[in-house]
C-alpha cells in the first residue's frame, strides 16, 4: 500500500517535471527567436521569420541601430531614470496608502478604498488623449516627470498592497511600535515597508517592467532627440513600411530586455525563496 | 490649488535634479523639422553642409515619431494647434495621411509655397509629377505641400520567365501581355500558369493599381462611394484564387518575400511596385548581391495594366511660422530645384552622400530625363524609362483621409471570401457595415 | 483621553492617502471628467474649437449602444477574456500548489517560477509579431509543421479563421499572464502564517487537503485582487489584439479598448462617441467589479467563522500531538 502509492508519487514527480520544462520551453522560444534574429540581416529575417540558426551580422545591425539621429546609450539612461522614477514612487506611495487604508479606522476608508477601485476600471485609450492635452497645455512634455510623476497614484498597486497587508500585516506589531513610543510616520518607513519586502519586490519587477516598456504615451510626449526612451527608438527603426531595419530592431528589443533580465533577477529572490513574513512574530 | 500642485511639481523637480528644459542663448535661429523617419532630416543636415552662409544664420531642430501605433499624427496635431516655440516649421506627411494635412481637418495649418517666396511655376518648368501636385493642393487652389519622390508603379517581371512563356523579355512588348486593363493581365495570367508560374504572389499586389483605378476616393460628400472598379478587387481575387494563378501570398508576410527569391509554391513572374519597392524590399530579397546569385539582375519593369502610385513623402510648411523666407529656400531646394545641385539630381543619381548610393524615382520629370536610372538589378535597364510616364498615369484625385481605414476593411473581407469563410454579399455586407459603425460616414 | 488618542491615529489614514489623492487628481481624474464631459458634447473631427453640449446630451450613448460593431466587440471581449483567465488561474493555482507544498520539494522550482514570468517582459508589441509569422500562410512554422506531420493536407490559413484567430489571442493572453498570476499567487501563500500549515501537517492533511482547505481559503483577498485586475486588464485587452491583426478577421478579435481606439483614431476622429463609449465600458466594468466584491464578501464572514473554528480545532489537537511527541 505504502510503496505504491510512492511509485504513484514518483511518476507524479516526473509529469511535474516535464510539466514545467515544456512550459520553461514555450517561455523563453520567444528570447530565443529574438536574440537569434539580432544577429540575422533584414533580408534573412523578412525570408525566414523564425529560424533556430544565428547568423553574421550582428555587427551591422548594431551600426544601424548607432547609425540613426539618436544615441541608444542615451535612451538607456533615460529610460533607467523614468523607469527608476516611476517604480520608487509607485512602490513607496502605493504602500503608504495602503497602509492608510489597513492600519487606520477614518470614516472615509472604505469610499476612498472604493474610488482606488474605480480608477482601476477606467478604460486607458482615450484618457491618455485628454492627459496628453493637459501636459501639452502646462508645459510638461518633454520632461521625464510627466511619466514619472503619475506613478504616485498607482491603483493596482495599492490593491494589491492591502489584499497583502489584510491576509500577512500583524496589526500588534503597530501597537507594539506604538508603545515603543515610535512615531506613526517612523513605523511604517522602519517597521512596516521592511515586513513588506516580498510584496514590494514582486510590485516593483512588475511596475519596473511595464514602465520601461511603456511606448505610447513617451511616444507623444517625449518629442526631443535627447529624451528618447529606448522603445521610442527601437520604434523609429520601424517607423516606414518600405525601409523598416528589423535585424536591427530585434537588436534593439533584445538591448531594450537586458537591462529587464538584470532587474529581474536582482529581485527575484523573493519570488524563488519567499521570505515569509507569517514568521515575523510567533 | 493649482499654484500649489506647480510648486509641488517645482520642487519635486529640483529634487529629482531633472530640471526644466533650459533655455540656451542662441544666436543662430532655430527651424523646426517635424518627420517621421530620418530622411528628411538627413537631407536637411546634408543642405547645411553644402550651404555655411545659410548654415551660420539658421540652425534646425528635428522632432522624429514614428508613425507606429498612429502616434505621429495626435502629436503633430497637438503641435500645429498650439504653435509655440516648438510648433513646426517645416512637416512631414506620408501618402497614407497626406491629404488631411492638405486639404482635410487640418489643411488651415498648412502655408501656400507662394507666401513662401517660392516660385510656384517651377511646377511646370521641372515637370512636377501631376498627381503629386494634386494632392499637395489646398481646397482654395493654393500648392502647399509636394514631394521629392515620384511613387508611380510599374510591373515588375522575371526576364527569365517571360522569355520561357511569351518568348521575350522586352519591356514594351511585355507591357503590352499584360495591359492595358484588367482583362488582358488575366489572359496572360492563364499562359503563365499553362507553364506552371503564378502571375503574381498574392492578392495585395494587384490591390494598390485596383485602387487607383477609381476615379472618386471612398468617401464623396460624406457618403461612401462603393466604386465599381474597386467593388471588381473582390472578383479579380476570386479569379487568381479558384483558378489558381497567384501563390496566395499576403503582402509583407514571409511567403511573399520568399517569392521575389523564387522559392514559393510556384515561380512568381511579378511585383506591382514603385522605384522604391524594387530598390528597398525586392533587391535585398533576392537571394543574391550581383547578376547570376538568385533572381538578381533577372528582372525588369514595364508599364503596369492599370496606372498607380503607392507610399511617397510631402513637404509642408506652417503658416505660422515665422522664418518664411528660410523654410521656403529648404523646401524649394528638396521639392521643385530641378538643377545639377538640388536634391531631386542626387536623390535619382544616389550622389547625395557621394556615388554609389541608391537611385530613386524623383517628383520632377526634368531630372528624371537628364539622370541615369540603369540598374544592375534589372539587367542594366534604365528604369527611368518606364517610370517617367508611369507618374503621369498615378490619379492623386481619389485619395481621402479615410483611405487608411477603408482599404484595410474592404481587404479584410476580400481576404475572408477568397479563403472561402464568408459568401461574396456578406464580404460586401461586412465591409459596409464596418464603415458605417466606425467612422462618420454615411452608407447607403 | 484614550478617545482622542484613537482620533489622532485616525488623522494618519488621512494624511497618508495625501500624495495619492494629489497624484491622481491632476493626472486620472481631470483627464477622466474631461473625457465623460465629452461624451456629451459634438466634439468631433480635428479642428473642432468650440465644444458644445448636444441637444440631445445622450445621443452618443445611443449611437453606441446600437451600434453592431461596438455590441460585437462586447461579447468578443468577454469570450477572448475568459477563455484565456480560466485556464490561466487554473495552471496558476496548480503551479503554486506545487511550488509550495511542504512534501513535494520540486528541485529547480527557482528556476521554473522565475522562467514562467519571462513573456511579460517582453513587449506585447513583439509578442504580437512573432505569433502572426508563427501562424504565417501559406508558410509558416505552425503551417510547415502540421502539412508535413499530416495532421493537415495543405497549408490552413489561421489568421482568416475567426475562431482560430480569437483562440490564439486567447492563448497569447493566457501564456503572457500565467506566471505574472503565479507569482502573485506563491508570494500570497508565502504571507500566510507557516503555523498554519505546520498544523495541518502535523495533523497529517496531505497535500491536496492542506492546499484546498488550508492555503485556497487563506488566500481569498489574494485571490480576489488576481480576478478583479485580470477581469479588468481583460475587458481593456488592446495591444495584442491591435497589433497581431487589427481586430481582424471580421471583427473576430476586435475588443471593446480597440473599438473606441478605432472612433477616435482611425479617420473621422469622433471623439465624442469614443468617449461615450469609454463611459459606457466603465459602468460595465464597474458593475461586474462590484458583482465580483459581493459574491466574494458574502462567503467572507461566514468563511472566517468556519475558519477560525478549525483554526482552534486544528492548533488544540496540534498541542494534543505536541504533548503526545513529548511523552
Amino acid at each position: 500500500m505504502k510503496k505504491s502509492n510512492s511509485v504513484g508519487r514518483g511518476a507524479f514527480r516526473v509529469f511535474i517535471y516535464v510539466f514545467c520544462i515544456f512550459l520553461a520551453i514555450l517561455s523563453l522560444f520567444p528570447f530565443v527567436i529574438m536574440f537569434i534574429n539580432a544577429t540575422r540581416s533584414t533580408f534573412e529575417i523578412q525570408q525566414n521569420g523564425i529560424s533556430l540558426l544565428p547568423s553574421r551580422y550582428l555587427a551591422s545591425n548594431y551600426a544601424v541601430f548607432t547609425g540613426k539621429t539618436f544615441d541608444p546609450l542615451k535612451g538607456f539612461y533615460n529610460s533607467a531614470i523614468i523607469s527608476t522614477g516611476s517604480t520608487a514612487l509607485a512602490i513607496y506611495f502605493s504602500t503608504l496608502t495602503a497602509y492608510a487604508v489597513v492600519a487606520y479606522s477614518w470614516k472615509m476608508r472604505q469610499a476612498f478604498f472604493s474610488m482606488i477601485l474605480a480608477v482601476m476600471m477606467i478604460p486607458a485609450q482615450v484618457t491618455s488623449i485628454g492627459f496628453y492635452q493637459f501636459m501639452y497645455r502646462i508645459g510638461m512634455t518633454n520632461n521625464f516627470l510627466a511619466l514619472i510623476l503619475p506613478s504616485i497614484a498607482a491603483p493596482a498597486t495599492v490593491f494589491f498592497m492591502r489584499q497583502y497587508m489584510l491576509a500577512s500585516l500583524p496589526l500588534e506589531l503597530v501597537d507594539s511600535a506604538r508603545i515603543d513610543g515610535s512615531g506613526e510616520f517612523n513605523t511604517f518607513n522602519w517597521i512596516i515597508l521592511p515586513i513588506m519586502k516580498p510584496a514590494i519586490a514582486t510590485q516593483a519587477i512588475f511596475t519596473f517592467v511595464a514602465s520601461w516598456n511603456n511606448l505610447f504615451l513617451p511616444l507623444i510626449l517625449l518629442t526631443n532627440n535627447d529624451k528618447y526612451t529606448l522603445p521610442i527608438m527601437v520604434s523609429l527603426l520601424r517607423g516606414d513600411i518600405y525601409r523598416t531595419e528589423y535585424g536591427a530592431v530585434y537588436l534593439g528589443l533584445a538591448l531594450t530586455v537586458l537591462p529587464l533580465f538584470i532587474i529581474y533577477f536582482m529581485l527575484s529572490k523573493y519570488i524563488i525563496a519567499g521570505v515569509a513574513l507569517g514568521g515575523v512574530k510567533g | 490649488m493649482m499654484k500649489k500642485t506647480l510648486s509641488l511639481l517645482l520642487v519635486l523637480s529640483l529634487l529629482l535634479g531633472l530640471g526644466l528644459t533650459p533655455v540656451l542663448a542662441e544666436s543662430k535661429e532655430t527651424i523646426n523639422l517635424w518627420a517621421f523617419t530620418d530622411e528628411v532630416p538627413k537631407m536637411l543636415e546634408r543642405y547645411l553642409e553644402l550651404n555655411p552662409e545659410f548654415a551660420a544664420k539658421y540652425e534646425v531642430k528635428t522632432t522624429i515619431i514614428a508613425t507606429t501605433d498612429g502616434a505621429y499624427q495626435p502629436a503633430l496635431d497637438q503641435a500645429l494647434a498650439a504653435s509655440g516655440a516648438d510648433a513646426p516649421d517645416i512637416y512631414c506627411a506620408e501618402a497614407a495621411f497626406v491629404l488631411k494635412y492638405t486639404q482635410g481637418d487640418a489643411s488651415s495649418y498648412a502655408a501656400p509655397y507662394k507666401d513662401l517666396g517660392i516660385d510656384v511655376s517651377a511646377v511646370e518648368t521641372s515637370e512636377i509629377a501631376q498627381y503629386t501636385v494634386d494632392i499637395g493642393t489646398n481646397p482654395n487652389g493654393d500648392l502647399v505641400a509636394l514631394g521629392y519622390q515620384a511613387t508611380g508603379g510599374a510591373f515588375i517581371y522575371r526576364r527569365s520567365i517571360a522569355k520561357e512563356v511569351f518568348g521575350t523579355d522586352d519591356p514594351a512588348e511585355i507591357g503590352a501581355k499584360v495591359g492595358p486593363g484588367w482583362d488582358k493581365f488575366l489572359e496572360a495570367a492563364e499562359a503563365l500558369r499553362e507553364k506552371g508560374y503564378g502571375i503574381v504572389s498574392g492578392d495585395g499586389d494587384i490591390w494598390h493599381a485596383v485602387e487607383n483605378s477609381s476615379e472618386l476616393g471612398w468617401v464623396v460628400d460624406g457618403k461612401l462611394n462603393f466604386d465599381p472598379n474597386r467593388e471588381e478587387f473582390i472578383d479579380i481575387s476570386m479569379l487568381l484564387k479558384e483558378k489558381d494563378l497567384y501563390n496566395d501570398t499576403q503582402d509583407w508576410t514571409d511567403a511573399w518575400f520568399a517569392d521575389m527569391k523564387g522559392e514559393g509554391a510556384k515561380g512568381i513572374f511579378g511585383f506591382f511596385g514603385p522605384a522604391w519597392l524594387i530598390n528597398y524590399v525586392m533587391a535585398g530579397n533576392s537571394g543574391g548581391t550581383k547578376a547570376g546569385e538568385g533572381t538578381y539582375g533577372d528582372w525588369a519593369v514595364c508599364a503596369p495594366p492599370v496606372g498607380f502610385f503607392w507610399g511617397g513623402t510631402w513637404l509642408l510648411a506652417s503658416a505660422s511660422s515665422e522664418k518664411k523666407e528660410a523654410v521656403g529656400e529648404l523646401i524649394n531646394w528638396i521639392t521643385l530645384d530641378s538643377s545639377d545641385t538640388g536634391l531631386q539630381y542626387h536623390w535619382a543619381n544616389g550622389t547625395l552622400y557621394g556615388e554609389g548610393g541608391t537611385k530613386d524615382t524623383v517628383a520632377s520629370g526634368v531630372v528624371m530625363a537628364k539622370s541615369d536610372g540603369s540598374l544592375e538589378f534589372l539587367g542594366g535597364q534604365n528604369m527611368f524609362d518606364v517610370f517617367v510616364p508611369a507618374n503621369e498615369f498615378a490619379n492623386g484625385n481619389n485619395m481621402t483621409q479615410y483611405d487608411e481605414t477603408i482599404n484595410r476593411y474592404w481587404r479584410d473581407s476580400v481576404r475572408m471570401y477568397t479563403s472561402g469563410q464568408i459568401s461574396r454579399e456578406e464580404a460586401v455586407a461586412l465591409f459596409k457595415q464596418n464603415v458605417a459603425d466606425n467612422l462618420d460616414v454615411i452608407v447607403e | 483621553m484614550k478617545k482622542r488618542k484613537r482620533l489622532s491615529y485616525a488623522k494618519y489614514g488621512y494624511i497618508f492617502s495625501i500624495p495619492f489623492v494629489t497624484a491622481f487628481i491632476i493626472f486620472s481624474l481631470y483627464p477622466t471628467i474631461y473625457t465623460a464631459f465629452i461624451g456629451f458634447t459634438d466634439l468631433k473631427g480635428l479642428l473642432k474649437t468650440s465644444i458644445n453640449i448636444l441637444q440631445d446630451p445622450f445621443a452618443n450613448f445611443r449611437l453606441i449602444l446600437n451600434n453592431a460593431s461596438f455590441k460585437l466587440s462586447l461579447v468578443n471581449t468577454l469570450k477572448i477574456w475568459m477563455i484565456n483567465f480560466i485556464p490561466q488561474i487554473l495552471l496558476a493555482l496548480i503551479l503554486t500548489a506545487w511550488f509550495t507544498s511542504n512534501h513535494n520539494k520540486i528541485k529547480g522550482q527557482g528556476f521554473f517560477k522565475v522562467v514562467f514570468y519571462m513573456p511579460n517582459i517582453i513587449t506585447a508589441a513583439t509578442i504580437a509579431i512573432l505569433f502572426n509569422v508563427l501562424f504565417g500562410y501559406p508558410m509558416g512554422p505552425v503551417n510547415d509543421a502540421l502539412v508535413k506531420t499530416g495532421v493537415l493536407s495543405q497549408a490552413y490559413y489561421f489568421l482568416t479563421d475567426k475562431s482560430a484567430s480569437q483562440l490564439i489571442i486567447a492563448f497569447i493572453q493566457f501564456w503572457m499572464w500565467y506566471g505574472y498570476t503565479m507569482i502573485i499567487l506563491i508570494s500570497g501563500v508565502l504571507g500566510i502564517n507557516p503555523e498554519i500549515f505546520e498544523a495541518a501537517d502535523i495533523d497529517g492533511a496531505n497535500d491536496v487537503q492542506t492546499f484546498l482547505y488550508i492555503t485556497l481559503p487563506n488566500l481569498r483577498t489574494i485571490l480576489l485582487f488576481v480576478l478583479i485586475t485580470s477581469m479588468i486588464g481583460g475587458l481593456n485587452m488592446f495591444d495584442i489584439p491591435k497589433l497581431f491583426n487589427l481586430g481582424m478577421p471580421g471583427n473576430a478579435t476586435l475588443t471593446t479598448s480597440l473599438f473606441i481606439y478605432n472612433q477616435a483614431f482611425s479617420g473621422s476622429y469622433l471623439y465624442n462617441r469614443a468617449a461615450a463609449a469609454s463611459m459606457i465600458m466603465f459602468v460595465i466594468i464597474a458593475v461586474l467589479s462590484i458583482g465580483v466584491f459581493l459574491l466574494m464578501r458574502d462567503k467572507k464572514d461566514v468563511q472566517e467563522k468556519k475558519e477560525a473554528r478549525k483554526l482552534a480545532r486544528q492548533i488544540r489537537r496540534g498541542e494534543l500531538h505536541k504533548e503526545e511527541a513529548t511523552k
